[in-house]
């Protein structure tokens, strides 16, 4: 009895919360789809069919094709500069012995708690005197330097356990370090490696103060920076807000949806494994 | 976001070296670039001889960061852009538009940047074109308002808006920084449709509009449609209620020379807006509701009155049609001379680190001359120079209205600047005050204070900055 | 994950490893992350301690800015207001996620991967589209007031984001929210892995569900409590994208918070050596809190 019970008030509470989870998330589907110039506010429940037409009008309106251009570069550029010097970095780190090795790594943990608030200010002045403002790379090397930060500390956790027996075993086949690396650790290490891709992938996207301080020639802005801009425009156009939002947040989710695993797991620091 | 510092419990021992490599990268940081002021560009010469002329400057992109983006002034700028490209094909006009605030938040990194805009729209007043032109970001425009006979096409009054000394200490006066392509002023828009219905009539005195109020409130009607989320259209209504007290005393003070803000203009007139909240001719929740969103409700008939600028009209003559009347605040006495805040909109101006100063002088002129303001008057928009198809347009339309108005008001003398030009912080100061008199928590008095604290110590400022450079000016 | 301490006292390097190398693997991350986090940093403080208009020359400001964060109201604001979130942030979304955990320690849960997925969504729309689509809930007409007035408590209704009481707690709901989700998979999956027998052994002293709650539960999810601590107060302190949307501090002062007083000041108001020091003071509060949990809660383990 008991148990029937604790079952339904635990199927009662999941779905309590996923449902408050969802709410907006629908709300602002439901919008989207509604009809432009309507003269509701908020959200809104498609009267008349779904306006399919919002989605490609809130693309054109806001330059969203330019925009989506720019995010894929500097996130595919922050991906891969990340994944490359961060499993090199924690090779190093959890495999080799060398002095000043520990607190050089916490030198890179020390990132992970730093808000880009600290940064971004400095950071802005130093980067228009090299004249690398409003182009890529003051998007790419900073967003690269704070995924380190996570990638060093997660991909060394994976290297420290990895099997002692198989670096031996390679070592004893001769490989030098590099071929150690390339050839057997890493290959071995693709769901470490592909949970530090997809929380590089969205975080890079999802960047905002970066992009708003370092980027102010309209060719080189992302994503986020389009949908704030477009808010301050069309701030009572709501399905046309609505569009614009579920655009920008579409590919993340899809991302998410297909790889959740990968993301609660790096998100949550291997403290979730199942 | 971060990530669990889990294997951060390490024993003080370990941090040290941590800590001490940490401390070297930091006294190593020692300068910041530009922390020595190479970061104040020049000012600029702003030197023509002859009229400029784009076809012979090759290919060229001008890049524009404007914010018009309401229907009528989008469209009326849009067609002028294809007009000018047209007119000269080696140019491109690269149009960046953004919302008010949004321009605001980020005009400043672009025009200090490495690439900055050719042309943007700059607020005149100390918080945006003066501290622009304290460092040495704007390119003076006298050269070319003596060229292009800018100094005759306006009345002194709107040019002198757009003019700052050349210290970069005063606003109102020295060298011309930028021109202005509408007019505006602040009017009371209303729905033909809801006065009617309440039995009342536009009213033709100040004293008829607030008895006005009284009668719609009684009648269950909306009588003022207000939203104040975004800060600055309280700027506005405060602005037209001060004016009915004290319009010449405020114009003076905002411009550095007046009594003050700790006046009993300023306080009646916040007093008059708490009241307003309070008998509920204002909206309840006006504090929550976005100023696009308050327009809108208007047009869709909930509100007698919105009181706001000609910029709208374009939008709201679209969803309102016949029904949407427009007219200066009334004056206290019947016939007299109508008051009210407003002059002109955001200054065109050329950056200092521009590439192509001779086209965008071409450019700007084009924007402000006869044919502009015959475009701007078919898409709606109130040209700061109404031309002849201004002239056309029949007065008893809502553009008609919108247009008498305007010539009635400067025939008059009867604007009064924006208040937030008065010192570099007051838009924040003001904004941040009438909000708090908006939402019951700010007393009059207490709105009265704070301006006053502001405005006080920027004339110290400005005194101070007077007796430094007054030797120099004497030379 | 720890290596234990037995295999690191055996460990040995290979022959002929030189140790030299190490350096060379780390040396690119470790050149990219001190150019562009470690030394804008240090340079941040170092901005802290002047006065600086971004555009003509710095003055030198002593301690001067350090000294308004605690004797200017409009520093001292943010602050205050970043503690009130931390609340709505970080402390309800754990009481929320430890509620759920109770109720679901004794029972098997199938479908647990659907309702992960959707739990943890908020944590993955980018901050600005949450921020977009809570305005418009929160707006007059907007969804929350429409609930309001459609089960008859009308009267309630009010423009969240425009007053003065209201503004900041509906702010922090937004991030309870989204922090919400993380607790709750965190500590559903912690939960699931918690011996059985402990709970067995709980119920045969005849403990009540509350007293099992304390004995057994709360112990064993102690490091995922502070990875949930850690992880939401952090997300806490950083919402620029949040205010700047929403409220742009607004009404008035009253959401201010560090994070966003940092761009304003420093691109808006040109008082760019108050806005470093904000920035610094903003490090050290979030590095205090973080070191704060995880002495308090996972203290013993250390």
């Amino acid at each position: 009895m008991t148990t029937r019970r604790e079952r339904g008030v635990t199927y009662a509470l999941l779905t309590l919360f996923a449902v408050l989870s969802l709410t907006p998330v629908i709300g602002i589907l439901s919008t989207a789809f509604g009809s432009q110039g309507s003269l509701d506010t908020g959200f809104s429940l498609p009267r008349d069919g779904l306006h399919w037409g919002n989605f490609a009008d809130a693309w054109s309106r806001g330059h969203f094709g330019t925009y989506l251009g720019n995010s894929v570069l500097v996130t595919t550029a922050v991906v891969a500069a990340t994944t490359v010097l961060a499993v090199l970095a924690a090779y190093a780190f959890g495999v080799m012995r060398f002095p000043g090795s520990t607190p050089l790594f916490y030198l890179f943990v020390i990132g992970l708690t730093l808000p880009q608030e600290a940064l971004v200010v400095p950071l802005y002045f130093d980067l228009r005197y090299a004249g690398l403002t409003d182009t890529y790379a003051a998007l790419i090397l900073p967003q690269t330097a704070q995924s380190l930060a996570f990638g060093v500390f997660w991909m060394r956790t994976y290297f420290r356990g990895s099997a002692r027996e198989v670096i031996e075993a390679a070592r004893i086949d001769g490989a030098n370090s590099w071929t150690t690396l390339w050839r057997v650790l890493v290959p071995m290490g693709r769901p470490a490696i592909s949970t530090m891709v997809v929380i590089t992938f969205m975080w890079t996207w999802n960047e905002f103060l970066m992009a708003l301080v370092m980027i102010s020639d309209e060719a080189h802005r992302t994503v986020p920076l389009g949908l704030a801009f477009f808010q301050g425009q069309h701030s009572s156009d709501a399905s046309l807000l609505a569009a614009a939002s579920v655009l920008i947040a579409l590919p993340v989710v899809i991302v998410y949806v297909a790889l959740q695993r990968r993301f609660i797991e790096g998100m949550l620091g291997g403290a979730v494994k199942e | 976001m971060g990530c669990p510092r889990r294997a951060a419990r390490h024993r003080p021992a370990r941090a040290l070296p941590a800590v001490l490599t940490l401390g070297a990268t930091l006294l190593a940081a020692g300068c910041v670039p530009g922390t020595d002021g190479s970061g104040a560009a020049g000012t600029g010469t702003g030197v023509a001889t002859a009229v400029p002329d784009p076809a012979k400057a090759g290919k060229t992109t001008l890049t524009v960061w404007d914010q018009e983006i309401r229907g009528g002034t989008n469209g009326e700028i849009t067609q002028l852009n294809r007009e000018f490209e047209k007119k000269y094909p080696h140019v491109r006009i690269k149009r960046v538009a953004r919302s008010f605030t949004d321009l605001k938040t980020t005009l400043k990194l672009a025009v200090s940047g490495n690439n900055p805009p050719d042309v943007i729209q700059a607020n005149q007043g100390y918080p945006d074109m003066v501290s622009f032109v304290r460092a040495g970001l704007l390119t003076p425009l006298d050269n070319y308002a003596g060229i292009y006979d800018w100094n005759t096409r306006y009345p002194n009054t709107l040019l002198n808006l757009n003019r700052v000394s050349v210290d970069g200490t005063d606003f109102g006066r020295g060298r011309l920084y930028g021109i202005s392509q509408t007019g505006e002023f602040v009017g009371l828009y209303y729905n033909k449709d809801v006065l009617r219905k309440a039995g009342l009539k536009p009213p033709r005195t100040w004293g008829e509009f607030t008895a006005g109020l009284a009668r719609l409130k009684e009648r269950g009607e909306l009588p003022v449609q207000f939203g104040n989320l975004d800060k600055y259209p309280a700027i506005h209504t405060f602005g037209v209620l001060q004016d009915q007290y004290a319009a010449a005393a405020t114009r003076d003070t905002v411009l550095g020379r007046g009594t003050g803000f700790d006046t009993a203009a300023t306080k009646d007139a916040a007093t008059a807006l708490r009241d307003w909240m309070r008998r509920g001719y204002l909206p309840k929740g006006a504090g929550g509701l976005g100023y696009d969103d308050a327009a809108k409700m208007f047009a869709s008939g909930d509100g007698a009155y919105l009181m706001t600028g000609t910029w709208l009209l374009a939008d709201l003559k679209k969803t309102m049609g016949d029904k949407l009347g427009l007219m200066p605040p009334p004056p206290a006495k019947p016939g007299g001379a109508p008051v009210t805040t407003g002059g002109q909109g955001l200054a065109w101006s050329i950056t200092s680190r521009s590439r192509h100063p001779e086209v965008a002088a071409a450019y700007l002129d084009f924007l402000t001359s006869a044919h502009a303001s015959d475009v701007m008057t078919r898409h709606g928009v109130l040209p700061a120079v109404p031309g002849p198809a201004a002239a056309r347009v029949a007065p008893d339309t809502v553009d008609g209205q919108m247009i008498d108005g305007w010539k009635r008001l400067s025939a008059a003398d009867g604007l009064v600047p924006y208040l937030d030009y008065a010192t570099p912080t007051f838009y924040d100061t003001l904004s941040a005050a009438l909000q708090g008199v908006v939402s019951g928590r700010t007393s009059p008095e207490k709105l009265a204070a704070t301006l006053q604290q502001d405005y006080g110590a920027f004339q110290r400022t400005q005194r101070r900055r007077h007796a430094q450079s007054a030797p120099a000016e004497s030379r | 994950m720890k290596s234990t301490a037995p295999t690191r006292a055996y460990r040995r390097r290979a022959p002929g490893e030189p140790r030299a190398v190490g350096y060379l693997y780390i040396l690119p991350a470790l050149l990219v992350y001190a150019v562009f986090l470690l030394y804008p940093f240090g340079q941040s403080v170092w901005l802290s301690f002047v006065h600086w208009d971004g555009l003509t020359a710095a003055t030198p400001a002593g301690f001067d800015n350090y000294r308004d964060l605690f004797g200017d109201p409009a520093l001292r604001a943010p602050f205050a207001h970043a503690l009130l979130l931390l609340v709505f942030y970080s402390a309800l979304p754990v009481a929320i996620g430890l509620l759920l955990a109770a109720a679901m320690s004794r029972v098997r849960v199938h479908g647990m991967t659907f309702f992960r997925t959707v739990l943890f969504l908020p944590q993955v729309l980018a901050l600005i589209v949450v921020a977009v689509a809570w305005r418009s809930i929160l707006a007059p007409d907007g969804l929350l007031n429409d609930t309001l007035r459609a089960v008859g408590l009308g009267s309630l209704a009010r423009p969240w984001l425009g007053d003065y009481t209201w503004a900041l707690p509906a702010v922090g709901v937004i991030g309870t929210w989204v922090g919400t989700g993380l607790c709750m998979v965190l500590f559903l999956a912690g939960v699931q892995r918690i011996p059985r027998e402990l709970y067995e052994a709980a119920r045969m002293d005849g403990a009540g569900p509350v007293r099992e709650f304390l004995a057994v539960t709360l112990p064993g999810l102690r490091p995922q409590i502070a990875v949930a601590l850690t992880l939401t107060i952090i997300a806490g302190l950083r919402n620029f994208d949040l205010i700047y949307i929403t409220t742009s501090g607004g009404p008035g002062n009253a959401t201010s918070v560090p994070a966003y007083e940092v761009y304003h000041r420093a691109f808006e108001t040109n008082q760019v050596g108050s806005a470093a020091a904000v920035g610094v003071a903003l490090t050290v509060l979030i590095f205090a809190l973080t070191v704060t949990v995880s002495r308090l809660v996972e203290g013993r383990r250390v």
